[in-house]
């Protein structure tokens, strides 16, 4: 009896996977629709793109000065206590993060401050009644409201990765010619930088550009109920959207190295 | 004109950042002081516990199976460049225990259990709860915020020490799986060049950013005004200044720990 | 202006600082000159009145006046700009935060949207105090809280969460809740707003019987006439933040001021100067 309603449990928790993917793919697909047909207020592209991206700049650049420096910490020493040779230090440390951490830590503080914020907007529409009076004006509400966040976190999403790459080796290289006395000329060196980092860090970025507003403003017109629905529709927004950035992650990785090779030479 | 826009922007932006800052010492203060004698509630501590625990499980679990995956596949590249297998172990093992199981971990954990608890404590606020708990000469400090700063704490150096197992097991998966790796070399690899040290900053780590998401999760919830709207704008703040928190920590103990 | 002109009408029909001084000797509460303002916003300007004992004592005026606001302040949840508060002989409104705990304890509030816990069923929200305040171990607190909720005729629904209940099932576990303290005074934000008739009267009834059979003092802030003409010992009315009018029942219903006049027979045209219209 008791295990009979587990796996009806399980069953209907899978059933309800699969509605949030098909629904998912829908707002997709809306989004795409809505940019095309310029669904949209006029300026509310503008509006998104400084909403995500210059509102982001200093939490980006904070976090991501902050983990280049960690980072050329942690390994220098790994390879003071290894090898002794920090030469390869500033190639390897940029080829990582441009097809690493950069991408990546950019998508997962996205996801936390605009992820969240596009939740909180939304459901606060959602449980006003604002998004049924958007529909009962002839309005879609994914061309309306999801299509210029959608076109704006994918720009903004590259931009902020190609400035934290931009950021991190900065502060990263300071740290190892102030914390090991590494000559900056070694540090900064981009010779290892190939095609293939650059492809799979754009990849990346776009990918995590999409899937953030996608999933966050379908958590928001999921809301449901006053200001606990806003709190729980923001919640699964911001767990919802960074573990998409690291099931991403995973499989761009995973597929960058099964079929190039890791870009290994 | 825009030069001045741009720098009263970040005036102000300083300013509203001091004065959250300012707010969480505050509440650190009191719950320090509710913490000594430690006097607060026992069964809103283990409920909390408990929640906490069962609903960060299987995200946590599931973040550090990629997190240990992706650890390997970045691994990869170097095995098959110097062909350096007995390395991977080492690598993978020191990144997952010092750097990016606790940090990685502890963003999951803001976005689920942290943002979680702001919006039940901004609900409550809103609600006039907290002064209802006021009202009934119940100190909301120490029997709403102590057991949740307690729980969350334990509770996530609980999920880092499983989480770095199970990212270690799982990029254990990964090597042998796609790497063609031997189990025995990993494991080697592992012991030989890890030691209790770089777990234990891992976890002295995770400690820190539990005591630090919670309180900002905790301010955020209590000190938020007004309706539906400030509810979802808390919980955004909350988990900002997390991650915030979060990366300037690991710099600091990094850097102080050995 | 209008302030100088409410003291001038105020004073000959008995009003606030009169009344006042005859109950002074026997009060349980007393407000002496309470001003408060929110930023620009002067709400109290100068309330002064006194509370006898098991009374039941209604503050009455329009919306926005700052009848709650003045109720808030005897439990510490607000602070008084200026002016004195004194509750059972001694002054309340200087105390900081931990030295007003033992005054809540005497003092028990009933919130206008009743702030039950949303985590928890109705008999963990009446036994939370129990448990905090009279060293019960959870399963007395537990049996205690039932009966408290068989008080309010709410035994049925003791393991429900509030949020699956109606507005008037909340505002009565919220006073079991309260009751649980085994308080000497109980404050009424808005007790019968948005119940429905029936809802309401059993809510005055409770109130009633609260001060007649367990000797509790209520004060209740309201605008419902029904229940102030049913129930209230002696009533307040507060008009441009301050006691415009304080007496009994009949002292109202009787009365010839063209203001308190407007209030109870709920006109919309009359002497009566409300802000924003």
């Amino acid at each position: 009896m008791n295990l009979h309603r587990k796996i009806e449990a399980l069953g209907g928790a899978f059933i309800g996977a699969l509605k949030s993917v098909r629904e998912l793919a829908r707002l997709w697909r809306g989004s795409l629709a809505g940019l095309v047909e310029r669904d949209y207020p006029k300026g509310e592209i503008a509006r998104q793109m400084y909403v995500v991206g210059n509102k982001s700049v200093l939490f980006i650049s904070v976090t991501m000065g902050f983990l280049g420096m960690v980072m050329v910490m942690q390994s220098g020493q790994q390879l003071n206590r290894i090898t002794g040779d920090l030469s390869q230090l500033g190639p390897e440390f940029l080829r990582l993060f441009i097809q690493e951490f950069a991408p990546t830590i950019t998508a997962l503080m996205l996801a936390t401050r605009v992820g969240a914020g596009i939740a909180a907007e939304i459901g606060t529409m959602k449980v006003t009644e604002q998004i049924d009076a958007l529909r009962l004006s002839g309005i879609t509400p994914t061309s309306y409201l999801i299509a210029p966040r959608f076109f704006a976190c994918v720009v903004m999403s590259l931009v902020l990765t190609i400035f934290a790459v931009v950021f991190s080796f900065s502060a990263g290289g300071l740290t190892a010619w102030s914390v090991f006395g590494l000559n900056p000329t070694l540090f900064f060196d981009a010779s290892r930088v190939q095609v293939y980092d650059l492809t799979l860090g754009g990849c990346k970025a776009l990918t995590y550009g999409m899937a953030i507003p996608v999933i966050s403003g379908y958590c928001g017109l999921e809301a449901r109920g006053g200001s606990e629905g806003v709190g729980t529709a923001t919640t699964s927004a911001v767990i919802g959207s960074s573990f998409a950035v690291l099931l991403i992650d995973f499989l761009l990785s995973g597929i960058g190295f099964a079929f190039f090779g890791g870009g290994a030479r | 004109m825009i030069g001045e826009g741009l720098i009263t922007g970040i005036g102000r932006g300083t300013m509203a950042a001091w004065r959250e800052l300012g707010g969480i010492t505050v509440l650190t203060g009191q719950v320090l002081r509710a913490l000594v004698p430690p006097t607060m509630d026992r069964p809103e501590l283990l409920r909390n516990l408990y929640r906490m625990g069962n609903r960060s499980l299987p995200i946590i679990a599931l973040t550090a199976f990629f997190v240990g995956g992706i650890m390997v596949v970045q691994a990869g590249v170097l095995v098959r460049q110097l062909n350096a297998a007995g390395l991977v172990g080492w690598g993978a093992g020191y990144a997952i225990f010092r750097e990016v199981g606790p940090m990685l971990i502890a963003l999951m954990f803001s976005g689920r259990v942290g943002s979680n608890n702001t919006a039940e404590l901004a609900t409550m606020t809103v609600t006039e709860q907290l002064d209802g708990l006021r009202a009934l000469a119940i100190d909301p400090i120490r029997y709403l915020v102590v057991p949740r700063v307690l729980a969350m704490t334990i509770c996530l150096i609980c999920l880092v020490i499983l989480g770095d197992i199970i990212a270690l097991y799982g990029g254990a998966l990964f090597a042998m799986l796609v790497l063609d790796l031997e189990y025995a070399t990993l494991h080697y690899s592992l012991v030989d060049n890890i030691g209790w040290l770089d777990f234990i900053h891992g976890v002295v780590k995770a400690g820190v950013f539990g005591a630090a998401i919670a309180m900002s999760s905790c301010y955020f919830g209590v000190s938020v005004r007004g309706g539906a709207v400030c509810v979802g704008k808390a919980v955004n703040a909350a988990v900002v200044a997390a991650a915030i928190s979060i990366v300037l920590l690991d710099f600091f103990l990094t850097y102080l720990l050995p | 202006m209008a302030h100088g002109a409410t003291s001038n009408q105020g004073s000959p029909t008995g009003a606030g600082p009169r009344a006042t001084s005859t109950q002074q000797a026997d009060s349980l509460i007393e407000f002496r000159d309470i001003h408060k303002a929110f930023g620009s916003k002067q709400i109290l300007r100068g309330v002064s009145m006194a509370i006898g004992h098991k009374e039941v004592f209604f503050i009455i005026g329009t919306s926005g006046v700052g009848k709650s606001v003045t109720i808030k302040h005897l439990i510490g949840l607000l602070r008084v700009d200026s002016g004195e508060i004194h509750f059972d002989g001694r002054r309340i409104d200087d105390l900081n935060e931990k030295n007003f705990y033992p005054v809540r304890k005497r003092i028990g509030m009933v919130f206008q949207h009743a702030t039950l816990f949303d985590s928890m069923t109705l008999r963990e929200n009446v036994a939370l105090p129990l448990r905090k305040h009279m060293q019960l171990g959870h399963k007395e607190a537990l049996a205690e809280a039932s009966v408290l909720l068989e008080r309010v005729h709410m035994q049925h629904s003791i393991d429900a969460y509030p949020a699956t209940l109606s507005d008037g099932m909340r505002k009565r576990a919220a006073i079991a809740r309260t009751l649980a303290m085994k308080p000497d005074v109980v404050l009424f934000d808005e007790p019968t707003t948005g119940l429905d008739p029936v809802s309401a009267r059993r809510i005055d009834r409770l109130i009633r019987e609260m001060s007649d059979d367990l000797g509790v003092t209520s004060i209740v802030v309201s605008h419902d006439l029904d229940s102030i003409f049913s129930i209230a010992d002696r009533i307040a009315f507060l008009y441009q933040g301050q006691v415009y009018k304080c007496g009994d029942r009949a002292d109202f219903e009787n009365t010839d001021d063209a203001i308190v006049r407007q209030f109870i027979g709920g006109h919309s045209q009359g002497p009566m100067e409300t802000p924003g219209f």
